[in-house]
């Protein structure tokens, strides 16, 4: 069994077979005709242009009523294919070069794609799909090819394409469409939108997939973890049946629980926060009260060089305006040992995850560390951003830390830049020596928020990333329960904010023994919200103070979680 | 010639829907129309009839721009746009 990795910009699980879809592909060369038939060859474009009108209104007439989002997709078709500089350029090279039509549009359009692919705002840049898609479309009644989609088909299919265009995903026939795989595509394509509209489960990104798999093939899609797996045993097809069923259950239950307000059964309020590593807006932003973990490491590992400050600084102010006016927790830096960076030498290390990395690394490298503090303060005079340092062991961390913001802070003010004077700066508790010192650590700070995943691993001392151990990789430990329930006591004895962005937050398990331990701000993956709001509405402020109570005197984690989900079990 | 000197108001900014209403009523006008933004020195004016050349001005809530027109109804045109961008496109 062989196994493909994507990108799951759509959540779910589809059994299928595969269909290979391949669309028109304009093979366009450059090339010439002799004068004097100008006015021939640009008519020829303005009768294709004309059939592409007819055939993007249909396509609208069919739409507007069933899905009007959809229809208005191909309006903006209509108004690229209509724009006049698109015109006066196809004419100018007809007229003045001699060029054939077909190489003219497809000069045209690539040129002004291409244009559009540079803006910064990536719905901009999303858009240069259409243009695309309605070159392909005036090509190909140019070739005198008729309209090919995926509105016809005949079974229940995956659709495996190098990549979809939105006129494809937008008259597919959604009933017989059971998942989508492309090869490239990101979460704010049109794929991922229309997919996750139509709530079809889609991997894009996933690397040779017209090649490595051919019609008719038996796959499993699991754009839950992000794989497909390839001709599947039947111990495997079973396990994933299962799963299906589960997921669908799953879904069915809490996707109710998403836009409501977060209360548990007495009524008490909590906050629900998102973690997000990335700039892109999504729906996600409206069901959260504030981002509680914004991770900053994609803007230096998908980079080539070191990110500028002008760089972060847009990124930044990007994700506060996603957020709605809502605070953003950004996290410093977080790499060193086992992530690195192509255009920085990091010496090797033998025990990475102990080692250089995160806020030490950062104090090791000070003008990298000040260019992220400057952009971030910058972006803090158009939102409510919060500095969070990651990997911090003792209170000289967080002093040393402060006083290079001080530093950079003063920078600002001496020439006359804005920033928020009052900006809150927190710190990450993932060190057990921190933790056993929350009271102390919490006058040094404005809030903290829990890692449980790191916390996890230096408490029980096991690598996370060595598959040889995972079973003693224990987050649901009574020691990791005795741990939390200590820091988020002193925390709220000190009145200063504390939230867990581990993902024991997004676990409805774990969170709902935190509640119980004075917890009320949880951040976590998008995916977790629905389950977690559905799982803390079931339970008073009582009962969850006596399921945490009784889950510190437990012997194990195997008989935390089995009491806890008992607990559940018996109110769902 | 004659221009109008303003900077969006509406949070989406020139993108999408306010876009499309943009270039359709300036389409409405016989005058050449330009939208060039204020804030970057290098920007050229761009085409107030295509849609493509507008959207990749990316411009956002808070850009100043200059509307220019130019033409027999020069003066309507670029007061027509200016009012259509104070409306907000009726956002908020």
């Amino acid at each position: 069994m062989r196994i493909l990795k994507g990108n799951p910009v759509s959540r779910g699980i589809a059994l299928g077979k595969v269909y290979i879809y391949k669309a028109f592909k304009a093979d366009v060369h450059e090339s010439y005709f002799e004068a004097g038939r100008e006015d021939e060859f640009f008519k020829k474009y303005q009768d294709a242009v004309k059939i592409a009108e007819n055939e993007l209104n249909s396509i609208v007439a069919s739409m507007e009523e069933e899905s009007p989002e959809k229809a208005k997709i191909f309006t903006a078709h209509i108004e690229i294919l209509m724009d006049e500089e698109v015109e006066e350029g196809v004419q100018e090279m007809i007229y003045d070069n001699r060029t054939m039509p077909d190489y003219a549009v497809d000069e045209i359009y690539t040129a002004f794609a291409n244009l559009l692919e540079k803006a910064k705002d990536p719905l901009i840049a999303a858009r240069a799909a259409d243009l695309r898609d309605v070159r392909n479309r005036v090509l190909r009644i140019l070739k005198g090819e008729k309209e090919s989609n995926l509105a016809n088909l005949r079974e229940n299919v995956i659709v495996v394409a190098h990549d979809l265009l939105p006129s494809d995903t937008a008259t597919m026939d959604r009933n017989r469409v059971m998942g989508i795989i492309t090869e490239v595509g990101g979460a704010t394509s049109h794929t991922a939108i229309l997919a996750r509209g139509y709530k079809i489960p889609a991997l894009l990104g996933v690397a040779d997939a017209t090649e490595i798999m051919s019609n008719g093939d038996n796959v499993i899609m699991d754009a839950l973890a992000g794989k497909v797996l390839l001709e599947p045993e039947k111990k495997t097809i079973k396990e994933y049946q299962d799963k299906l069923v589960e997921y669908i259950k799953e879904e069915s239950e809490t996707s109710e629980y998403l836009d409501k307000i977060p209360l548990i059964a007495s009524g008490e309020r909590y906050s629900i926060g998102l973690n997000i590593g990335g700039t892109d807006p999504d729906e996600s932003f409206k069901y959260a009260d504030f981002v509680g973990l914004f991770r900053t490491e994609f803007l230096y590992m998908g980079s080539e060089h070191m990110p500028t400050e002008q760089e972060q600084f847009d990124a930044y102010r990007r994700v506060l305006s996603n957020a709605m006016g809502n605070p953003v927790t950004l996290r410093t830096l977080d790499i060193g040992g086992d992530k690195t960076l192509r255009y920085m030498v990091l010496p090797k290390e033998d025990n990475p995850f102990l080692g250089n990395r995160a806020l030490r690394l950062c104090l090791d490298h000070i003008d990298m560390f000040k260019t992220q503090l400057r952009a971030a303060l910058r972006a803090s005079a158009f939102g409510p951003l919060q500095i969070m340092f990651p990997m911090v062991g003792t209170i000289d961390d967080i002093r040393a830390a402060k006083a290079v913001v001080e530093e950079v802070k003063q920078e600002l003010r001496e020439k006359g830049i804005a920033f928020d004077e009052k900006i809150n700066i927190g710190i990450m508790i993932e060190i057990p020596s921190i933790g056993l010192i929350a009271d102390l650590a919490a006058k040094e700070v404005d809030f903290a928020s829990v890692g449980t995943n790191d916390l996890t691993q230096y408490l029980h001392a096991v690598d996370r990333m060595n598959p040889a151990i995972t079973e003693y990789f224990q987050s649901m430990s009574p020691s990791m329960f005795r741990i939390l329930g200590r820091i988020f006591a002193e925390f709220n004895k000190a009145s200063k904010p504390i939230s867990v962005c581990g993902e024991l937050a997004g676990d409805h398990l774990g969170a709902l023994v935190m509640f119980g331990l004075g917890l009320r701000k949880f951040s976590m993956n998008a995916a977790n919200i629905g389950r977690v709001k559905r799982t803390l509405s079931l339970f008073t402020l009582e009962e969850t103070e006596n399921i945490a109570k009784k889950v510190q005197s437990l012997s194990t984690q195997a008989e935390v979680i089995a009491y806890v989900k008992a607990a559940v079990e018996k109110r769902s | 010639m004659y221009s109008r000197k303003t900077e969006l108001k509406n949070a989406s900014g020139l993108h999408a829907r306010p876009a499309s209403e943009f270039v359709a009523l300036a389409k409405t006008f016989e005058s050449k129309v330009t939208v060039r933004r204020l804030d970057d020195e290098a920007a050229l004016p761009a085409n107030a009839k295509s849609i493509i050349k507008i959207l990749a001005q990316g411009l956002s809530v808070g850009t100043p721009i200059e509307i220019t027109a130019d033409g027999i109804d020069e003066v309507e045109a670029a007061e027509k746009l200016f009012a259509l961008i104070e409306t907000k496109f009726g956002e908020d």
